[in-house]
């Protein structure tokens, strides 16, 4: 293992992987720090730069964006109070308060550092864990891949706020768009209204775009008045502080570290959730650990380093669940999914023993982002936060082209283009019903393989039973009652509180 | 009824016209599950939690007109709708346009109008910014894309490039 490793570290320190994956961090700095614009958005952005690469170019440059995304909403909540990303907010409770107090330089290194360590000790555990894990996913049969994607599906879906029935009703939106073309044993076309270009189902990538880059955009775009237009530049306040300071503040509270890490890596490795769950439990983990919890959210460095280490171990956890098993972590890995699919990877169990050098050079890739990131942030954290101050009215019709550009270069035909508008409708219509987006994605995501294990499961052996009675899909269908019926508890518990507020999509 | 009711009445229509639609599809006599046996089921359940949304909704509804008279709703944050209409329309307009004038022309003129709709230009200075702008994005889109990483763009049917 660790001679793959090191050979995969040899080889992204080549020119070729070495420049892609630092505009990959830089851009993911950028795209992070910029308030409206998030992880997810950036690597759509990224997407169609990566068409031309070779697959591990594209996906070190994707998994710089990702490591840099993660870390560049620190820079914004620490020094003007907000967050660049979703999962920034919990930065802003104590980074923006110690800026305040005039130590800007210490609340952003604080976040870039534990950032770092927390990102490399998710590290360990990606490379530690996805071979062991994808081992026990080869062992599973037609019905245990069955129930485990059932499995994920239920959980995210009683795992969104709001409305259970919501969450569940969007991911089978998602399944229903999978059953549009041919079926999967008999090749007969399925609900393609005749047309030719239906008949290979919608195209997964515009669909994902034009759901993702619509639902924020418009949601961006509704809030846009003229106040709001003419952004005032901000002045970036000095950033000097003693690192060695700051790394010990870090390292003198080993267990808050650990324990906010492994927090960002659980919920980086249960599908769909998304880094703001990550750092809104390790924050709160943090409060209550604390022997003064008082002091949060008044400049607390405590705050800072469970929000920013549980943020980038984050990455880690959704990276080990889609090498392992081939299922998205959030959003950003669904777009990696989906990239991967483009270069004729194929993403789970096997990935990892079949394509040996992606897969090692995705790790080394993932390590080398983190000093990567550091490095930039110490030449460019001012120069990100001029770059906040760029219009909206000039950023979004930018990425609306991007978006564009990204879904014709799939297949070169404007039919994916269409998609991308239908489906950005949909995305907007969806998000102004208050309906969560990352159980739909999931659908869309496994629907396919959903259906080809059920069948497989059924023509193996048509005792429905056996679903119930093999150990481990019994467990797991369980555990998807389970998960509903705790959702369902929750739900009555937070009764009202959530269910009528119109809510920021969380991507 | 309310936004749920809406989107949940919406989601039945579909399920009952796509559970339509793929009645009477081929079957064979070597597959034991016919090409409908998995829509069927995802779309009896996505029919089912519609009706349950409906349900829901209604009986929300009810609960309220009775407890309406304990106090007023805050007011809605105000939003700005009527340029997501245009954003959408305009942005429909470009796709209409690509493969008719092709990426060139068709960014250029996307890039002009949705900046101006955002932003309206109340001089001349902010007219050429806009224009500059969207002339800039073309180019160096075209060229990154077109020329360096061999991502083929748009071509017009009407202008030949």
């Amino acid at each position: 293992m660790f001679d793959l490793l090191l050979a995969g570290v040899e080889n992204i320190l080549h020119l070729k992987y070495l420049v892609p994956l630092f505009l990959g961090t830089f851009v993911g700095l950028i795209g992070g720090a910029l308030p409206g614009v998030t992880i997810t958005m950036t690597i759509i952005i990224v997407l169609p730069f990566t068409f031309g690469m070779d697959p591990l170019q594209g996906l070190a440059t994707m998994t710089g964006v990702y490591v840099g995304g993660s870390a560049g909403g620190a820079i914004t909540a620490a020094l003007i109070g907000i967050p660049g990303s979703p999962s920034a907010i919990t930065t802003t409770f104590d980074g923006f308060p110690m800026t305040q107090k005039g130590q800007p330089g210490r609340a952003i290194w604080l976040g870039i550092w534990s950032s770092c360590f927390g990102g490399l000790l998710a590290g360990v555990f990606l490379i530690g864990a996805t071979g062991p894990l994808a081992a026990i996913a080869l062992e599973f049969g037609p019905w245990e891949y069955f129930a485990l994607f059932v499995f994920a599906l239920s959980m995210v879906a009683g795992l969104t706020e709001g409305s259970l029935v919501k969450g569940l009703l969007s991911g089978a939106i998602g399944l229903a768009i999978t059953i549009v073309g041919f079926d999967p044993i008999m090749s007969v076309p399925r609900l393609t209204l005749g047309t030719e270009f239906l008949r290979g189902g919608f195209p997964f990538l515009p669909v994902l775009i034009g759901i993702f880059a619509f639902a924020q955009l418009m949601t961006d775009i509704e809030k846009m008045n003229e106040s709001e237009q003419l952004s005032a530049p901000i002045k970036a306040p000095p950033l000097v502080v003693s690192h060695l300071k700051v790394l010990w503040e870090i390292i003198s509270r080993p267990f808050l570290f650990v324990w906010s890490t492994l927090v960002g890596i659980l919920i980086g490795v249960l599908p769909a959730i998304g880094g703001s769950a990550a750092t809104v439990m390790a924050y709160d983990q943090a409060k209550k650990f604390s022997k003064h919890p008082e002091r949060f959210g008044k400049g607390n460095p405590e705050g800072i380093i469970a929000s920013e280490a549980s943020c980038n171990a984050n990455v880690g956890g959704s990276l080990v669940t889609i090498m392992a098993f081939g299922i998205p972590g959030d959003a950003v890995t669904a777009v990696m999914l989906g990239a991967m699919t483009i270069h004729g990877i194929q993403s789970g169990p096997l990935f990892v023993s079949q394509h040996p050098t992606i897969a090692y050079g995705i790790y080394a890739a993932y390590l080398l982002a983190h000093p990567l990131m550091v490095l930039i942030c110490a030449f460019g954290a001012r120069l990100f936060l001029r770059v906040v101050t760029v219009p909206k009215s000039m950023l979004i019709p930018n990425v609306l082209v991007l978006c564009v550009i990204g879904a014709f270069a799939l297949n070169n035909i404007m039919e994916d283009v269409v998609v991308l508008l239908l489906f950005g409708l949909v995305g907007y219509a969806l998000v102004k019903a208050r309906f969560p987006l990352a159980p739909l994605i999931l659908g869309l995501i496994l629907g396919d393989q959903i259906e080809v294990n059920l069948l497989r499961a059924i023509m193996s052996d048509p005792n429905p039973w056996l679903f119930f009675t093999r150990p481990i899909s019994g467990s797991l269908l369980a555990l998807s009652v389970a998960s509903v019926i705790f959702a369902l508890w929750q739900h009555h518990r937070h009764k009202g509180r959530a269910e009528n507020v119109e809510q920021e999509p969380d991507f | 009824m309310t936004r749920d009711g809406i989107a949940g009445l919406i989601c039945l229509a579909l399920s009952i016209a796509m559970l339509v639609l793929i009645r009477g599809l081929p079957q064979s006599s070597f597959v034991p599950i016919g090409p409908d046996f998995y829509p069927r089921i995802v779309l009896i359940i996505m029919a089912v939690l519609s009706v349950m949304l409906i349900a829901s909704d209604l009986w929300r509804q009810r609960k309220h007109a009775t407890a309406a008279a304990a106090g007023a709703e805050p007011a809605p944050e105000k939003r700005n709708y009527r340029l997501v209409g245009i954003t959408f329309v305009v942005f429909a307009g470009y796709v209409a346009l690509l493969p008719l004038v092709g990426y060139r022309v068709a960014t250029f003129l996307f890039m002009a109008a949705l900046q101006a709709m955002m932003e309206p230009p109340r001089n001349a200075r902010r007219w050429a910014v806009v224009l500059i702008s969207a002339l800039a994005t073309t180019a160096i889109s075209y060229v990154v894309f077109d020329n360096l990483l061999s991502v083929l763009l748009p071509r017009g049917s009407w202008t030949g490039w």
